[in-house]
């Protein structure tokens, strides 16, 4: 598909709209919208990992000044149903587990929320929750995944018998056949600890009952308002229409914002139960109670005496933590499905096991999951690398799916739509230089420096799909123009704070032919938008985006028509819109202002074109063409949309004595298809590279033995800030998203990735000369310096 | 917000700080390590004795080296002429202080001396300075030398109705010094630190030699290298007196950052470090 008029604003590096709100600080974020009367919760957390909720002592608590309620878990429980799960483990062969507001009888992770506290003021109910009595009985607690599967392990869920929340495979388990020809079988194992987003704004929610209406109104920082409001209707037993979701400005989410997090039912039930407008924000050390990303990976891969790879076996044991009912669990399917992805791979099996252990639960976290299959796939090819004798990028090259081949079935069911990953590769290293960063190793080794390089290769599918639940690949947006020619979109996607409204407002912009300040973009509120399932899986561009395009198309489909009979020409000659006028494209002298049209379609429609239905306003929904929903014949499904990629180089220096890394360069070559603003695509991509880097070498929760966690904020859980950061130099690719109207893929979750990967490899590169290795994360000084030590150096 | 109910009160001087504090409490100064403790609900003090009013910000320089009040930031000793003349090891510590400019203009020298945190810059400095800290308390003022400051982890030497006034910097002019700090990255605080000062005479002898280690131990690890003491100090030199550091540890510090093995494995490299450059510097100072 392709459209009449040439793309102006589209591609271009246009302003953020808003962006001045935000720099100056007058952003209205959820803690700043105010709502006379509010009163303020504070919850009483469990300080132990596993303990038994004996008695709850709230008397005194309920005499400090200001105090208005304290509400338990079992009082909780009677007024509200079950936390419905985004994915229910329960319904895909798994345990599905209750998980109620507060917890109820025993709390499965210090830090889990067991009792809240309603006072006048912030500070007054933070002190009454201090004063909340809970007597424990303490449990046997486990702490780590591989103990909590071994027989007579302490049970979370004493009901289910074991540890277990799900397990399943990915893929043909073929390995025993696929590798009966292979020159070399490797077998290892792969570490990777436990992380988690650290949005600048913590979570925050204001909820407002109205009894004699019957209508709950809640502010919240969520990333998907429309489904926070069925399943909060379901919790609260309200009718979905009872329930009005807004969500303000995001200060960054990173999946950690939706929906299911037991914040966003405690806070609009204390409203209901109180009467009264309640609030609450997040403490740090709360929002990094959420977890991710900690695996144990296990695998055997069988490639040919030229490097390429034949079969790959994986087993992979996922450090869940208790069960939630957010999408959590989810990261270790979409791992297994994401393993492989991009390499001509013949065989691929994964086993995946999920394992609750007595920590914080998982949230779905950016890239959800996809990053550990990045890392197991690029240590893997390193390895066979230098089993083989010849340089990890030529066995990149070798194994890559060839640019000719999509669409390309892998071997989890999943279908690359396109890519040149070759090429990537090859302007990675034309950027980074490669022979003169090789010589420059070179010498740098002669002199007992510790220089490493280190390449990855990152595919991200995009825009997900999961049957049966509220994450759909498709998402509609309305486009409506006023009589004075003002623009209005409403979507079904909102935006963490990365600038997607701007470039939805750019590609609307585009097909009107109206300047962006006639564009305001509409997100987050479930009375004014279309149902949609928000921001997730890097697709409001794809999804939002392409159906703003498609309702703009239509709008402007009567602007011309309408404007052909003003101009009293036949129905096709041809009207260009641009520069917020309608023209002939055959005589461009022949011109009327927009708003004049679109003044005329609201005024004079009995005049002037009877046969155009009076309505600037339309409604789409855009449905990406290559999901398939129903499995094949050995099960599998093509769940998503889009497949970007990246190839990373990172260039560094280990302090041979200290174990400290110093980052040099780090170069990635970015192909998302047709970029609709290069400003938000290089933040997205930059973004993603520092948060994989901090991933890489410092960002870690830590617990004590008893499972308490000691990383309570940023002294502790260390982010990578600006010094410790190399310039992120960036190429791009574009690929276009074939079968798409706009060609663009997504980019939400790109960078990641590959940098904790391209970092990985080249501190083992860097430590190879030594014969000292690194088969875990993170790549900190104290680990590295360990490694070292091993080989006696 | 503080989740508490406490009194504030800020005394116009030291003697009205040290009558306040006498009802008991917690002193106050830049308020960076005090006041986000009592917001996280880790500490809840009855009372706050603010130095604020109290006229303990001079930065001064005396007839033999530095007088600097507790409330002195960070700020204030980078801005400062006589710090650079006299003790530009403690210029070079505010100079890399975690926390930006926002922390350096807040946070004091005083402060962080109060709060004893192993793993913070300025104890080893003040004693690297051989500084002398002043004491107020209704037994009247005493002085105590920086290097007995240290009690332990968190735990200064004073008597928790004793207000620190200052301290007393000798003047370090001429010698040379070196500061080396190891930090996981740029948001993490100190894993080790080595504060060096190298006095060399006419002829290249070296006739002052110290070496401090911090972050490594509870308090602050003076380190033995009076080998240096009347040689001309070369790397052989440096390597020798720093090579066998860790010994000297009586119990490694450990944290959630870095264990114990770590600090002890790297004290021998950022001794060695500190003292190298503190001789290079000396070498600069006497050419």
């Amino acid at each position: 598909m392709t459209t009449a008029v040439p793309p102006r604003l589209t591609g271009s590096p246009v302003r953020r709209q808003d962006g001045d709100v935000f720099v100056t600080g007058r952003a209205v974020y959820t803690a700043d919208v105010r709502a006379d009367g509010a009163a303020h919760v504070a919850l009483v957390r469990s300080p132990h990992a596993h303990a038994r909720i004996v008695a709850i002592d709230a008397a005194a608590a309920r005499a400090l000044p200001g105090v208005l309620a304290v509400v338990t878990g079992d009082e909780a429980a009677e007024h509200c149903e079950e936390i419905p799960h985004g994915l229910d483990a329960g319904h895909l062969g798994g345990h599905h587990a209750v998980v109620r507001p507060l917890a109820v009888g025993t709390a499965l992770y210090a830090g889990e929320p067991v009792a809240a506290v309603v006072a006048t003021n912030a500070a007054d109910a933070a002190l009454a929750a201090a004063a909340v009595e809970v007597t424990w009985e303490r449990l046997p607690v486990v702490l780590d995944a591989e103990q909590a599967l071994l027989p007579g392990a302490p049970l979370l869920y004493p009901d289910w018998g074991d540890n277990l929340i799900i397990e399943r495979d990915v893929g043909p388990d073929d390995f025993t056949a696929a590798a009966a020809d292979a020159a070399h079988v490797l077998e290892g194992e792969l570490r990777t600890h436990r992380g988690t987003a650290a949005p600048m704004e913590t979570r925050s929610y204001l909820a407002d009952w109205d009894p004699a209406a019957g209508k709950m109104t809640v502010h919240a920082t969520t990333q998907n308002p429309h489904v926070l409001r069925t399943v909060l209707a379901a919790t609260l037993r309200l009718d979905e229409e009872a329930v009005h979701v807004i969500a303000p400005a995001l200060g960054g989410s990173f999946g950690l914002k939706m929906y299911g997090n037991r914040e966003d039912f405690i806070v609009p039930l204390l409203a209901r139960m109180l009467g009264r407008p309640v609030r609450w924000v997040e403490e740090r050390s709360a929002t990094l109670l959420a977890g991710t990303r900690e695996q144990v990976l296990r695998y055997r891969v069988a490639a040919a005496a030229d490097g390429r790879l034949l079969a790959l076996d994986v087993h992979a044991i996922a450090d869940h933590g208790a069960a939630a009912p957010t999408h959590g669990w989810g990261m270790a399917h979409v791992g297994a499905l994401a393993t492989g992805l991009g390499y001509a791979l013949p065989s691929c099996h994964v086993r995946y096991q999920v394992v609750a252990t007595n920590k914080a639960p998982w949230v779905g976290t950016k890239p959800f999951g996809k990053d550990g299959a990045t890392l197991l796939l690029e240590r893997v090819v390193d390895r066979v690398a230098q089993v083989v004798g010849v340089h990890p990028a030529e066995v990149r090259r070798r194994n890559f799916v060839p640019p000719d081949s999509f669409p390309w079935l892998h071997t989890s069911g999943l279908e690359l739509d396109s890519g040149d990953y070759a090429t990537a590769l090859d302007l990675t290293l034309k950027r980074l230089d490669h022979p003169a960063v090789l010589a420059e190793q070179r010498t740098a080794r002669a002199a007992g420096r510790l220089l490493g390089i280190g390449l990855a290769f990152e595919l991200m599918p995009e825009s997900a799909d999961i049957p049966g639940a509220l994450v759909s690949a498709f998402d509609t947006s309305t486009v409506r123009m006023s009589p004075t020619g003002r623009v209005t979109v409403l979507t079904g996607v909102t935006s963490p704070g990365t600038g997607n409204e701007t470039a939805i407002a750019q590609l609307v912009a585009d097909e009107l032919g109206v300047p962006m300040s006639s564009v305001q973009v509409v997100q987050g509120d479930t009375e004014r938008c279309p149902y949609g399932f928000g921001n997730i899986s890097s697709r409001s561009i794809i999804t939002g985006g392409n159906a703003a395009v498609l309702a703009a198309r239509d709008v402007a489909a009567t602007l011309r028509a309408t404007a052909r009979a003003m101009l009293q020409v036949e129905p096709t000659e041809e009207v260009v819109l641009a520069g917020n006028a309608a023209a002939l494209a055959a005589d461009p002298s022949r011109v009327l202002p927009l708003a004049v049209v679109a003044g005329a379609v609201h005024t004079l429609s009995y005049r002037l074109a009877l046969d155009v239905e009076p309505r600037l306003e339309s409604t789409r929904t855009y449905r990406p063409g290559n999901v398939r929903q129903v499995p094949d014949a050995l099960g599998r499904m093509q769940t998503y949309t889009t497949y970007p990629y990246a190839v990373h180089a990172s260039v560094l220096e280990v302090d041979p004595e200290t174990g400290s890394v110093t980052l040099l360069r780090h170069v990635v070559t970015h192909d998302c298809g047709t970029v609709v603003n290069p400003m938000f695509v290089d933040g997205q991509v930059t973004g993603g590279v520092a948060m994989g880097i901090g991933a890489a070498l410092g960002e870690e929760l830590v617990f004590d033995p008893d499972g308490v966690p000691l990383t309570t904020g940023f002294k502790t859980y260390l982010l990578p800030r600006a010094i410790d950061l190399p310039t992120v130099e960036l190429e791009h690719l574009c690929t276009p998203a074939p079968g798409t109207p706009l060609g663009a893929k997504g980019v939400g979750e790109s960078g990641f990735s590959g940098a904790l990967a391209a970092v990985v490899n080249a501190v083992n590169d860097a430590l190879a000369p030594h014969g000292a290795a690194l088969e875990s994360t993170p790549v900190s000084p104290p680990r590295i310096l360990a490694a070292l030590q091993a080989v006696g150096r | 917000m503080i989740p508490a109910r406490f009194r504030h009160v800020a005394p116009a001087d030291l003697g009205g700080c040290v009558a306040a504090l006498a009802e008991g409490g917690r002193v106050l100064a830049g308020g960076t390590w005090v006041l986000p403790e009592m917001s996280r609900g880790e500490s809840a003090p009855a009372q706050l004795v603010d130095l604020r009013r109290a006229g303990l910000a001079e930065l001064t320089a005396t007839a033999d080296g530095l007088q600097m009040g507790a409330m002195c930031t960070y700020a204030d000793l980078l801005g400062s002429g006589p710090v650079a003349e006299h003790a530009p090891l403690l210029r070079t510590m505010a100079g890399g202080i975690t926390g930006g400019w926002a922390l350096r203009n807040q946070a004091t020298v005083g402060g962080a001396a109060m709060a004893a945190r192993p793993q913070s810059d300025v104890p080893a400095a003040l004693v690297a300075c051989a500084a002398v800290a002043r004491v107020a308390g209704p037994r009247g003022a005493r002085d105590i030398p920086a290097a007995e400051l240290f009690a332990g982890a968190m735990r200064p030497s004073l008597a928790p109705d004793e207000v620190l006034a200052g301290f007393r910097v000798p003047s370090a002019a001429g010698a040379g010094s070196g500061y080396v700090k190891l930090k996981r990255g740029g948001s993490s605080w100190p894993i080790a630190t080595a504060a060096a000062v190298v006095r060399l005479d006419a002829v290249g002898l070296c006739t002052e030699a110290t070496l401090v280690l911090g972050g490594v131990a509870a308090v602050p690890v003076r380190i033995d290298v009076s080998a240096l003491l009347g040689r001309v100090v070369v790397d052989d030199d440096v390597r020798a007196v720093t090579a066998a550091v860790a010994d000297a540890l009586p119990e490694p510090w450990g944290d959630v950052l870095a264990p114990a093995s770590y600090r002890a494995a790297v004290a021998a490299p950022v001794a060695r470090r500190a003292l190298s450059a503190a001789v290079a510097d000396a070498e600069e100072e006497r050419a």
